[in-house]
Parts: C-alpha cells; sequence; structure tokens
C-alpha cells in the first residue's frame, strides 16, 4: 500500500468519514433487532425502542427453545451444514486437484463439463423432477447430496492448486511420494487459506439456504431454522393483514394475553440464525480475502 | 515467472519439466493407468454433474409434452410447442419479462460503479487497522441470508411501529405507511437492499486488483501534474478494466434471472405488478401450481437466452479487449 494518491486532508477525512456512514447503516439494523429480541413482546408492540431494550425480557429466546419445529430445525441446520461442508469440501478438493494435473488425460474435456453447468442449466423444474425420481425429495439426504459440488468453489479451489510451488510437489514425486500422499500432506496443508474460504462459503450456503427445505420436503421435522424463518415472516405478514382489517377484535385481544408476540419471536429467531455466523466471521474473514483473491485477479 | 523452475541448475519451464520426465511415449492407455488415483477422485465429481445438472438439461424435453404423474418425463405424449404459444400469448408474461429485465438492470449496469467505487474509497484509507475493521464490517451482509434481511427490512419499515415511520411521526408526518406494501418503492427497495448487502463483497475483487496496481504509474503520473481524480481516471481504472470485464460478462448471462430469493421474500399482494419475474413465476406455476410442462418451457427459454447472451458478450470482449472466459 504505498500508491501516492495524498489529497488534502478534509477530503480524506470526508471519505472515512461516508465509509463509517455506511458500516453505521450495515450495524444498527442489527443492534435494533437484537434490542427488540431482548424486549418483552408486548412491550415492543407500542415502538419506540431503539438499540437498547426498555423492558428487559428473555422471554423470547426460552419461546425459540420450547418450540419443538424451531429446536428441532435448528438441529436439521446444524446437521446439514456439518454433514454437508465436511463431506462436500474433501470431494471438491479431490476433483479440482485432479484437475490440476496437466499430464491427465482427458483433463480439458473433463474441465469442460463441469465448467458448462455454470452456462446452462435444465431449470427449476426438471431439477425438482431429478430430486423426485431419485427419491431425495422429503428426506434429509436433499440438503446434503445435491449440493455437495459448486462450479465456482471448484474453479477457485483449481487455481488455487495451480499457483502452489511445482517444484515442491515434484521433488515429493521424485521421492517416490504416492500421488494421494501428494495431495493429502503436501496439497491441503499448503492450501489452508482457500480451503478455509470454500468451507466458509458452502458452512454459509447450507446455513442460509431456506429454498430446498421450502420447496423440496413437506415433513415439518424437515425443515431446517433457515425455513422457518421464513414461513414465519409470511405468516406474520398475513397475520398483520388479518390484524389490521379487524383490530379490535377478538383475536386482537387474546393477542394482548401473552408477552411474547410473533414479532419478537420473529426477532429472536432472526438473531439465532445470525448468531454462529458473527461468532465464526471474525476467525475467518482474514482467511477469505486471501482466499478469493487469488483466484480471481487475471495476471 | 511461476512457470520458471530451477532443475539442476538450469532454468526450465514446467512444460519442459515435464517432458524430461517422461520422455518416452507411452500409449494412451498406460497413460491412464498412471493416472488411476486422480481418476477415482474425480469419478463422484462426474457422476455429481451428470446426474444433477445433465439429467435435468434432459429433462427439458418436458417443455414439448404433456406430463403426467403416472407417465413421468418421457412417457407422456409431444405437445410440440404448445406451452410456448401459451407463455407469448399470455399478455401478463411479457409484464413478467419486463419486470425481470429491469430489475437486472437495476443490479447490473446500475449497480456496476458502486462496489469500484467503494473499493476507490477503502484504497484511500491509508490506516491499514481501520481500513481493515471497515472492510470486514462492509463484507458481513453477504454472509446473512436474505431471509434475515427481508426480515430486518420488515421489521424497519412496518407501519406506525417501525423506525422509519415513527421518525416520520415525530416530525409530525403520517407515520401508517407500510412501505413494504407501495408498488413505487418495490424498485427502490430491491436496489437498496442489494447494494446494502453485496457492495461490500463484490468490492473485495476490485480492492485487490486496485493494490497490485504498480505504484510507481502513480507516481509517474503525479510528476506529469496529474491530480487525484486524473490519476484515478488514468491510472486505476485503466488497471482494473480486465477485472471489471470479467465480472461483467459473467454477471450477464443471469440478465432474464433477477435473483429468486431476494425478489420472492419482498413479494407481497401490494407490489404483485412489479414484483412478479421469470424465476418467481416458474416456481409459482411449476413447483407450487404442478403446471411442470409449461415452467419447463419458460425455464428453457430463459436458460437459451443467458447462454447466448454470454457467448455474444464473450466473443466481443474478447476481440475488442482481449479479455474472455474461456
Amino acid at each position: 500500500m504505498s500508491n501516492s494518491m495524498v489529497g488534502p486532508k478534509a477530503l480524506r477525512f470526508l471519505n472515512i468519514l461516508l465509509i463509517v456512514l455506511f458500516c453505521l447503516a450495515i450495524i444498527l439494523p442489527f443492534l435494533h433487532v437484537l434490542a427488540i429480541s431482548f424486549n418483552s413482546g408486548v412491550d415492543a408492540q407500542k415502538g419506540g425502542i431503539g438499540f437498547w431494550p426498555r423492558e428487559w425480557s428473555f422471554e423470547n429466546y426460552t419461546e425459540v427453545f420450547k418450540q419443538d419445529n424451531l429446536l428441532n430445525g435448528l438441529f436439521i441446520s446444524i446437521f446439514r451444514t456439518v454433514v454437508g461442508t465436511v463431506i462436500g469440501v474433501a470431494l471438491m478438493s479431490m476433483a479440482a486437484y485432479a484437475m490440476t494435473i496437466k499430464t491427465l488425460p482427458g483433463r480439458k474435456q473433463i474441465t469442460f463439463f463441469v465448467f458448462f453447468t455454470m452456462l446452462f442449466s435444465g431449470g427449476t423444474v426438471p431439477y425438482y423432477l431429478v430430486l423426485t425420481e431419485l427419491n431425495l425429495t422429503n428426506t434429509i439426504w436433499v440438503f446434503i447430496i445435491p449440493s455437495l459440488y459448486s462450479v465456482t468453489n471448484i474453479l477457485l479451489l483449481r487455481t488455487s492448486f495451480n499457483q502452489l510451488p511445482f517444484s515442491v510437489i515434484e521433488a515429493a514425486r521424485i521421492d517416490g511420494c504416492s500421488e494421494f500422499k501428494i495431495f493429502r500432506s503436501i496439497v491441503i496443508p499448503m492450501s489452508k487459506p482457500v480451503l478455509a474460504t470454500i468451507s466458509l462459503f458452502t458452512a454459509v450456503g447450507h446455513w442460509n439456504d431456506w429454498y430446498y427445505g421450502s420447496f423440496f420436503v413437506r415433513d415439518a421435522s424437515l425443515k431446517p431454522l433457515a425455513t422457518l424463518l421464513q414461513e414465519m415472516l409470511t405468516r406474520q405478514a398475513a397475520l398483520s393483514d388479518i390484524l389490521l382489517r379487524n383490530s379490535g377484535s377478538m383475536a386482537y385481544s387474546q393477542l394482548d394475553k401473552i408477552t411474547v408476540t410473533s414479532e419478537s419471536l420473529q426477532m429472536a429467531t432472526i438473531i439465532v440464525v445470525m448468531i454462529p455466523m458473527v461468532l465464526i466471521y471474525p476467525f475467518i474473514q482474514k482467511y477469505f480475502v486471501k482466499g478469493i483473491t487469488v483466484g480471481s485477479i487475471k495476471e | 515467472m511461476e512457470n520458471v523452475v530451477v532443475h539442476n541448475g538450469v532454468l526450465k519451464t514446467k512444460e519442459e519439466l515435464e517432458k524430461h520426465y517422461n520422455p518416452v511415449k507411452e500409449t494412451l492407455w498406460t497413460k491412464m493407468n498412471k493416472h488411476k488415483i486422480f481418476y477415482i477422485m474425480l469419478f463422484p465429481c462426474l457422476a455429481f454433474f451428470l446426474i444433477f445438472s445433465y439429467w435435468p438439461m434432459a429433462g427439458l424435453i418436458l417443455a414439448f409434452k404433456q406430463y403426467g404423474f403416472n407417465t413421468g418425463i418421457l412417457g407422456g405424449d409431444w405437445v410440440g410447442f404448445k406451452y410456448f404459444e401459451q407463455f407469448f400469448n399470455d399478455p401478463r408474461s411479457w409484464l413478467y419479462v419486463k419486470n425481470t429485465i429491469i430489475i437486472s438492470i437495476l443490479k447490473l449496469f446500475v449497480y456496476l460503479p458502486f462496489p469500484i467505487l467503494l473499493a476507490l474509497m477503502l484504497n484511500d484509507v491509508k490506516n491499514n487497522k481501520l481500513r481493515g475493521a471497515l472492510q470486514s464490517i462492509t463484507y458481513l451482509p453477504y454472509f446473512i441470508s436474505w431471509v434475515v434481511v427481508v426480515g430486518l427490512m420488515n421489521r424497519i419499515l412496518a407501519p406506525n411501529t417501525g423506525m422509519i415511520n415513527q421518525a416520520i411521526e415525530s416530525f409530525g408526518g403520517d407515520g401508517s405507511k407500510f412501505f413494504m406494501m407501495e408498488e413505487g418503492l418495490f424498485l427502490p427497495l430491491v436496489f437498496i437492499s442489494y447494494l446494502w448487502k453485496s457492495i461490500g463483497w463484490d468490492s473485495i475483487i476490485y480492492f485487490a486488483a486496485i493494490v497490485a496496481i504498480v505504484p510507481t504509474l502513480y507516481e509517474a503520473a503525479a510528476i506529469d501534474g496529474a491530480g487525484k481524480l486524473r490519476q484515478i481516471w488514468h491510472v486505476t481504472l485503466p488497471g482494473i478494466s480486465a477485472t471489471i470485464i470479467i465480472l461483467f460478462i459473467l454477471s450477464l448471462g443471469s440478465i432474464l434471472s433477477s435473483g429468486f430469493d431476494q425478489v420472492y421474500l419482498m413479494q407481497n399482494p401490494g407490489n404483485a405488478n412489479v414484483s412478479e419475474t421469470i424465476d418467481t413465476y416458474i416456481v409459482r406455476t411449476g413447483l407450487q401450481g404442478g403446471q411442470f410442462g409449461y415452467a419447463t418451457a419458460i425455464g428453457l427459454m430463459q436458460g437459451i437466452a443467458g447462454l447466448i447472451i454470454t457467448i455474444i458478450v464473450n466473443k466481443i470482449t474478447s476481440k475488442k479487449f482481449g479479455t474472455s472466459l474461456w
């Protein structure tokens, strides 16, 4: 960082100020939701809560963990994230490494076979019918198996493996090291940044995905947390619509009796969905910047 | 330089070195046999794409067939171009195409300069620690699910109790508007939330490209009397143009699919006229409505158009700028 774009001090300050304002626009909404989630639900309905709870209450969270379907959804989410990421990253790095072997007969054709799926696909309905025909729909494996590989991740891994010092690998080869051992004990340990990046992408993809849970499974017991949150959002919209139309009716006065509202429960669920992300983020973020820029700049 | 390796005290390129170790011409079979382990590593990958990508492509045949739940994909009767006619004869279809393209233009063209601008601004922050901290915050929303983002928007923009409405009320205005339901606000909200979620992440690549520019270029420009803006115009932007073009080609292929999650989750009865896109229409008619053939036909047209656009843009840019995807 030593280029000489030196400008007047005021301009530089204004620049930092603008970026800081944008960062505030990112953080403040989360603080707002966090404050509501720790506030009594009925009290929150009066509005006026900023970034700190007015009437502290942990009830929203105890309610989240009391509701069988939400707890179950949390387990489904954890299961698919852990299993899907571990198997997926292992399989993708093996495939990507094999694609970097220049002497491999058919390497170009194989790469094209994989890359082409990025440019064209069968679309939503045929994909769904294939999942049905494989009897994957409405099982937990629909979250794992169809998401094992991702073309962009394979390409990222391939580019990164390509940039490893060839001499080290060749030296091991001359020493009689088996190809799989080279992969396991040389290539993998040397590729930590990109592996951390791919793991993060895969894990976040699993954790955030609500689509498969919404359209490819029917059993409520199979729905991951993100899908349940999405259903809450939709139901919330429908519910508040009804309440607005006949406010003052029975439904509204009944809602008043419980301190947890569907709104405050939703805010607590949003926080539960976000927590793992926010917790691992600081540890992994130094890797991913390195990981994604390695493969993307064309020299 | 990275292709050059020192071998026995002599500089050799990787290719030469490989030749050196494979002096005898092998038959294809022995060569393949030697690489057995790599085929084993690749096998699940190829099987995966065959099953989950190429099989659905074969399933596109459904666009010309009558789907029956007992006859499956292949068993139904041919119906020719019936579904395509049905799509083009429905005036609503053109509305969905129009909605899709408008949203795509917002996300591809209008949005394009913003991450570049953020990268330039971040590059101007000289304190590394401060810049690192600010960058980390700007990336964060990228990792947050659209479900959560739309949940946040619903809360902040809610009637009466939402932050925005309370602010309006405190200034004496009418705070009962549900902004998410306003048809006229749908596109601005799509754009702002997309910008909020993606700008930091998309700036990473531009930032890396800016940092990779040789500092002496700036020094030379400064000696020639170029001010800051001219330096950006004549040094920085040409320096990152290859990156901009590659990312742009990659994104153009998706012009007919404007991002399913965000649009679907932001849809409500209030904005139905502007928020139904090709993607959401396919899910509504196909997955939710069971009109498999019809939805497949729409998906087929969308896919082919995307492929053609990508190929054409790639041809043009490789001729004009010497940058291409393949």
